[in-house]
Formats: C-alpha cells, sequence, structure tokens
C-alpha cells in the first residue's frame, strides 16, 4: 500500500501511557566524516567532547578501531560508541579466527546493526564505519536504530549538516588519497569553526587497500589556545596553615657507653 | 458685567475672542483675597511665613494649616482657597515618594513644583487623552521651598494657570503688594537665614490688619542640614519678641 | 462496554482522550557571558560577542555591552530579545529623565530605576542577568548586578550568564582575594584587600574570558571591554577563539 503506515500508532500511544515512551534519538555534539577514494577510504573527527554547554574533553579520540584495517568514527552517546566499538572489534577479531579469513567491513557492519537495532536506540551510537578488505575499500554509516547507508561520503553528529555542506560543493568521483583528506579535513573543520557542539582539532584515519590503516591523531590542530596575560603562580605562603603538628618519625637516642681505654703505653 | 462678560467666562477652556481664559483670570483673583503668605530664600535656606487669620476668639489657631511639609527638604506655604491645596499636596508628597521609591534620591525642587503645576491645568482635558479631574481651576497659589544638591536653595510660585517661577523672595495674597514692595527694598543676597525670618515676621507685621502674635503667624524653614521644620508657638514668640527689641533700638537710635 | 472507538482491541482500553496541548515558549537562551569589575577610580564591564541558539552561531559579533551616557554602561544577559528591550526601555526612560529633571543619573538612581523596570514584569519577566557600572557619586567605581525580576546589590565584581559560573570563583580568588593568605605571614592571616588597578583588571578578564571560551560552548569569537573613568568611557576589543 502507498502512503505513510499509522498501524501502530495506537498501539504507541498505549506503550506510552504505560511507561514505554517512544525513544529519543540524542546526538550529543561532534563531526564525523568519511571519504571514499581510489583505492581506499577515509574517515576524520574533532575532538570537543561536551556534556551540556560544558566542554568536557578539548582533545578526546572518536576514531576506534574494529580490527587493523577496519575503522570507525563515533558520534552520540560516547560510551556508547566507545563500548559497542570494542564489542564489535572484540567479536570480529573471533570471526576472523574462526573463519581463518581477514575481516570484511560488511561484517562489522552487518554485526554493528544487528547489535544496535536490538537495543532498539536506546544505545545511542551513530557511526561511520570504514575499511579496506579483501573486497576493496567501504564506506558506510550507522544510525542508533540500527539503520544503514552506503555512500561515496558520509557526516554525521551535530556538525553533519555544516560537514555535509563542504562535502556536497567540494565532492568528486575519482579522488586522490590526499584530495580525500584535504577534503575531509575541511569538512571536520566546517563542523569545528560553525557547530558549537565540536571544536578542537582534526583526527584523521587512512585505509588503502593492501596496506596498513594509518592514523593521523590530531592531523590539524587549528585551535591551540594563546598563553594567559598573567601568571597566577601563587606565593608561598598563600595556603592557609590551619594547624601544625610535627612528628619525629626516627627517635633519636643518645647513650653514653663507658668503654675502658688503655691509658697506659 | 453681564455685558462686558457675556458668555466667555462660563467654560473653563474656552477663550474670550481677546484670547483670554476668564475663569483662570478669576482664580488669580481668589488668591489676592487670601491671607498673605511669604517666602525669602537665602543662601542658608528658605524662610516661609504666613499670616493666620483667626477670626474668632474662639478658633483653635493651631488647627489653621497653611505651611505643611512635601518631604524633608521641601516645605510648601500656601495662599488663597486653602481647601484646594489639599489635593495639591497630596499630589506633590506622592510625587517626591514617587521619585524616591524610583530612583533612590531626594525629587528635585524644581520638578516637583512642575508636577504639582501638571496638576493645576487639569480642569480641562490632556493633550493625550488624559481625563479631566476638576470642575475649575484651583483657587489658590504655593510657595514651594526646598532645597537639592543641584540648585541648593530655592524658592518657587506655583499659580492655578500651571505656570511657576523661581524667587528670591516672593509674597503672596491679600498682603502681597505691600509686601512684595518691601521684600524688594530689604532682600539681598547676603542675607543670613536669622535675617530672613525678621524680615518675614516684619513685614507680615506691616501688612496685617491684626496685631503680630504667635497665635496669628506662622513660620517655617528649610535648610541643607535639617530639612523642613515648622515653627512651634514658643519659637514664633520668641522671634516676635525679638523684632520688637529690634523695632525699639531703632526708634531710641533716630531720638 | 463503553468503546466508541472504531477499532476495539486490547491495546485502546486505556487510550485518553485528552486534548493535545499546544504551548508556546516565549524565551530562548542566546549564550554568552558577561563580566563587571569596579576599581578605585574606574569600572569596566565586558562582554563576549557571541550570540547562538542552540548548537548554532548567529554572529560573532553582537555586542551585548552599551554605553547609554552619562558615564553608565549596562547589560541583559541571557535572552537577547529580552536584554535589547530592557536596554531600549532604559535608554528611553534616561532621555526622560534628562528633560524632567534637568541633571545626569547618578548610577545609584540608575540601579533603583532597573529594579523597577525588571520587577514591572514580575509574572513575566525579563530573562536576562542585567549587571550595570559606572562612577559613585564620589568618583569610586561602582558595579550593580540584578536578578531577572529586579533584586539588586552593589557589589565590587560579578559575572553574569552561561560561563558565569566558570568565572566567578575565579573572581572570588582573583579581586576579593577570597582562600588567599598573605605569603608573608607564612598562611596565617588573610591577604588584605586592595583596589586592583586597570591594567591588572583588563589582564584578569582577558584570562577571564580566554579560559571560559575553552570550556563553554556558548563563550567565544570576541571579548569587548568598555571601560568608564573619569574621563569618559573607553572601548577595547581582543579576539577569543572560534570553535
Amino acid at each position: 500500500m502507498a502512503g505513510l503506515s499509522f498501524d501502530n500508532h495506537q498501539r504507541n500511544q498505549f506503550l506510552s501511557a504505560k511507561g514505554f515512551g517512544s525513544p529519543k534519538a540524542t546526538s550529543t555534539g561532534t563531526t564525523i566524516v568519511g571519504v571514499k577514494f581510489e583505492g581506499g577510504v577515509v574517515i576524520a573527527a574533532d575532538t570537543r567532547a561536551t556534556s551540556g554547554p560544558i566542554v568536557a574533553d578539548k582533545n578526546c579520540e572518536k576514531l576506534h578501531r574494529l580490527s587493523p584495517t577496519i575503522w570507525c568514527a563515533g558520534a552520540g552517546t560516547a560510551a556508547d560508541t566507545e563500548m559497542v566499538t570494542q564489542l564489535i572489534g572484540s567479536n570480529l577479531e573471533l570471526h576472523a579466527m574462526s573463519t581463518e579469513r581477514k575481516p570484511r567491513v560488511v561484517t562489522a557492519l552487518t554485526m554493528l546493526k544487528q547489535h544496535l537495532f536490538k537495543y532498539q536506540g536506546h544505545i545511542g551510537a551513530y557511526l561511520i564505519v570504514g575499511g579496506v578488505d579483501p573486497t576493496g575499500a567501504h564506506l558506510f554509516s550507522i544510525h542508533a536504530h540500527g539503520s544503514t547507508d552506503i555512500g561515496f561520503y558520509q557526516s554525521l553528529g551535530s556538525g553533519s549538516l555544516a560537514a555535509m555542506a563542504v562535502l556536497e560543493s567540494n565532492w568528486k568521483e575519482g579522488l586522490t588519497k590526499e584530495e580525500a583528506m584535504k577534503l575531509c579535513t575541511e569538512a571536520i573543520e566546517a563542523g569545528i569553526w560553525n557547530d558549537l557542539g565540536s571544536g578542537s582539532n582534526v583526527d584523521l584515519c587512512v585505509m588503502e587497500v593492501g596496506k596498513d590503516a594509518q592514523l593521523y591523531r590530531n592531523y590539524l590542530k587549528p585551535n591551540v589556545r594563546e598563553a594567559k596575560v598573567k601568571s597566577y603562580k601563587f606565593a608561598r605562603g598563600t595556603t592557609a596553615v590551619l594547624k601544625e603538628s610535627i612528628y619525629n618519625l626516627v627517635d633519636i637516642e643518645e647513650t653514653v657507653v663507658p668503654m675502658e681505654v688503655d691509658t697506659e703505653a | 458685567m453681564f455685558l462686558t462678560r457675556s458668555e466667555y467666562d462660563r467654560g473653563v477652556s474656552t477663550f474670550s475672542p481677546e484670547g483670554r481664559l476668564f475663569q483662570v483670570e478669576y482664580s488669580l483673583e481668589a488668591i489676592k483675597l487670601g491671607s498673605t503668605a511669604i517666602g525669602i530664600c537665602t543662601s542658608e535656606g528658605i524662610v516661609l511665613g504666613v499670616e493666620k487669620r483667626v477670626s474668632s476668639p474662639m478658633l483653635e489657631s493651631s488647627s489653621i494649616e497653611k505651611i505643611v511639609e512635601v518631604d524633608r527638604h521641601i516645605g510648601c506655604a500656601m495662599s488663597g482657597l486653602t481647601a484646594d491645596a489639599r489635593s495639591m499636596i497630596d499630589h506633590a508628597r506622592v510625587s517626591s515618594l514617587t521619585h524616591d521609591l524610583y530612583y533612590d534620591e531626594p525629587v528635585g525642587v524644581e520638578s516637583l513644583t512642575q508636577s504639582v503645576c501638571d496638576l493645576a491645568l487639569r480642569f480641562g482635558e490632556g493633550a493625550s487623552g488624559e481625563k479631566r479631574l476638576m470642575s475649575r481651576p484651583f483657587g489658590v497659589a504655593l510657595l514651594i521651598a526646598g532645597f537639592d544638591d543641584q540648585k541648593g536653595p530655592q524658592l518657587y510660585h506655583a499659580e492655578p494657570s500651571g505656570t511657576f517661577y523661581r524667587y528670591d523672595a516672593k509674597a503672596i495674597g491679600s498682603g502681597s503688594e505691600g509686601a512684595q514692595q518691601e521684600l524688594q527694598n530689604e532682600y539681598h543676597s547676603s542675607l543670613t537665614l536669622k535675617d530672613a525670618e525678621l524680615l518675614t515676621l516684619k513685614i507680615l507685621k506691616q501688612v496685617m490688619e491684626e496685631k503680630l502674635d504667635s497665635k496669628n503667624a506662622q513660620l517655617a524653614t528649610v535648610t541643607k542640614e535639617k530639612g523642613f521644620q515648622i515653627y512651634n508657638d514658643e519659637a514664633t514668640s520668641e522671634l516676635i519678641k525679638s523684632l520688637a527689641d529690634q523695632d525699639v533700638d531703632e526708634e531710641s537710635e533716630q531720638i | 462496554m463503553s468503546v466508541t472507538s472504531a477499532v476495539s482491541s486490547d491495546y485502546n482500553s486505556g487510550v485518553s482522550n485528552v486534548p493535545i496541548e499546544h504551548q508556546f515558549n516565549p524565551y530562548s537562551d542566546n549564550g554568552g557571558t558577561v563580566l563587571g569589575i569596579a576599581g578605585e577610580d574606574f569600572a569596566i564591564l565586558a562582554g563576549d560577542t557571541r550570540h547562538t541558539t542552540g548548537y548554532s552561531i548567529n554572529s560573532r559579533y553582537e555586542p551585548k555591552v552599551f554605553s547609554v551616557g552619562d558615564e553608565l554602561l549596562i547589560t541583559a544577559n541571557g535572552f537577547a530579545a529580552d536584554g535589547d528591550a530592557l536596554v531600549k526601555r532604559f535608554r528611553n526612560q534616561l532621555k526622560w529623565y534628562h528633560f524632567d529633571h534637568k541633571k545626569n543619573l547618578t548610577i545609584k538612581s540608575a540601579a533603583r530605576f532597573i529594579q523597577h523596570l525588571l520587577y514591572g514584569k514580575r509574572f513575566f519577566p525579563y530573562y536576562v542577568h542585567t549587571i550595570i557600572a559606572g562612577l559613585d557619586e564620589e568618583g569610586k567605581g561602582a558595579v550593580y548586578s540584578f536578578d531577572p525580576v529586579g533584586s539588586y546589590e552593589r557589589e565590587q565584581c560579578r559575572a553574569g550568564g552561561g560561563a558565569a559560573s566558570l568565572i566567578m570563583p575565579f573572581l572570588d580568588n582573583q579581586v576579593n582575594f577570597k582562600n588567599q593568605m598573605d605569603p608573608d605571614s607564612n598562611g596565617t592571616a588573610k591577604k588584605e584587600l586592595k583596589y586592583l588597578k586597570l591594567d591588572e583588571v583588563i589582564s584578569l578578564v582577558r584570562d577571564a574570558f580566554s579560559s571560559a571560551t575553552e570550556r563553554h560552548i556558548n563563550v567565544g569569537d570576541g571579548l569587548e571591554i568598555l571601560i568608564v573613568t573619569k574621563d569618559g568611557v573607553r572601548t577595547e576589543y581582543y579576539p577569543l577563539k572560534k570553535d
């Protein structure tokens, strides 16, 4: 049947009334992107972590390793992106050992989406998965509810619109590695400057067919803090002395032992 | 009367063809019937003095109130239909208190006078749709004395027409003509507050029909230090006495 | 059975027919932070110039500290529309004050007047943290700060807005020497209060804002400091990080 289906509307209202409210999509501030190029894929992320309006970490790592050649950029709930990545990374390794094959990106993708779907969006992980395997280079994105997308370029997180603006205007077919790295960096920068949830530095990971993945931690640092005007070194004696007690940890005893000295001779 | 004034003295806000508002002019006449009130401004402060018409020996003279406090730093003497002054004084007190509430400072004497004069014009509708408050103009004039940080001691004369002027010394009421002349003769800028007190009493004495005593005259001063202070009967009698002594001195000098 | 629904099932037994309520939310938060410090013969009022809604930057230079005449500085930080409305109303009333009273408005009177502007909207408040700065009648620096409904106090220093909670403890320590002892007393006597010099205060303000920019996403882009002394009002601008 064509059009939207409202079959479950009444059921969902009922569930809400019973305390099973509809899941809320939460995407905490981040910008992550991924771009494919001839013979590989690049993913990138900013390094700001926030809790509300406060910057919790100025230089956190949002690029996670699923396998030596498959990496993943995470947005959303920080703990979820880290845990789901570690879990699937671990299972992927077991799977590779039991199959005696190199892990494939689609395998990682399938394991991730099945896991996330099982948790109905309660695991707030929004991921961009990129990597190379015997079948070539791949780039995907996954939303917390388990849906996945394929594309030559992807962006996710609160800065995804700023990043996508750059990707949409500058992406072209048949990018070189260097071009893809530059495009990723520029897309992340757009997020850093224009999205308040994103900031600080650019992390980059390049995965090339037939080569080890290369992580460029802090590939770009456009936000180095300038020196403070004043020094805030406190002079000795500024801290209040509330009480003072001195313990002798070593007891010094002086005893005089008379010695027989031969006074003759 | 009927022929000369015709209809133009009926409506309060109708000009005559000569451009006069008769009701307002009549209100000024009402003041000329009032008891004399005098104000003198010196560098030390302002003196206000009024004549009280004690029309019967049975009348309690303290019930005649013609000098009142508006705020700590402003006092006011009146002449004319003193009942009309009630609403003016009320308005002045509210204005002063409101200013203090809004700005945490005493209101300026000129501003206060202006706000009283704004009220004086409310016998007609306001330009911006304000309600007409009164059926006729006030029949009373005020001498508003006060001190503020900006201009120091000041004396204002506010009329029912809504105009006001600042004076060094001013007399209003029935004896105002003679009193004003005398003020002009005697006033000089180095007058002390004490001088002004005696001069006020002296002029009142000259223009009053009754013999001056503490029951039929009242004095008040406004100074920076003490604000508004009204004189009790004892203080007034003492001043009258010293005035009499001064007269004796002057007479003896003439001999 | 009183179920009148066309489709009757186990699910709709608890379906309530409460009308859907729509609500208009008249307020929003436009971020930013402001800071006022009084010195012996000067006062400053500073604010960042970033204007935001949510995760978006509306402007990187939108001043929110104003010199309104009579050597008075004012800022109302929070919901920018309310802040602008308050400052506009104050400017208008200041003009009327000049017409009516023919004199300058003192900072003490300005403070009291703003209290009435704010309390006048007690049940639909201006969603702002208001700070004014200037010189008092003795020529000493003065800072007054207000809550959204008009409670006010004269203070030596005050931070307002998003990063107030980040800056205020720093100010307590560096301006009022809280938790600092006199080094010469070796931690036994409180460090004595003293007025800070203008260049010291400007250094503190710059460090306060660059630090707040590091840790608060709504603070950044630029810092504008207005300084009032007996010679008048002066403005200084320093860039802040833009991420």
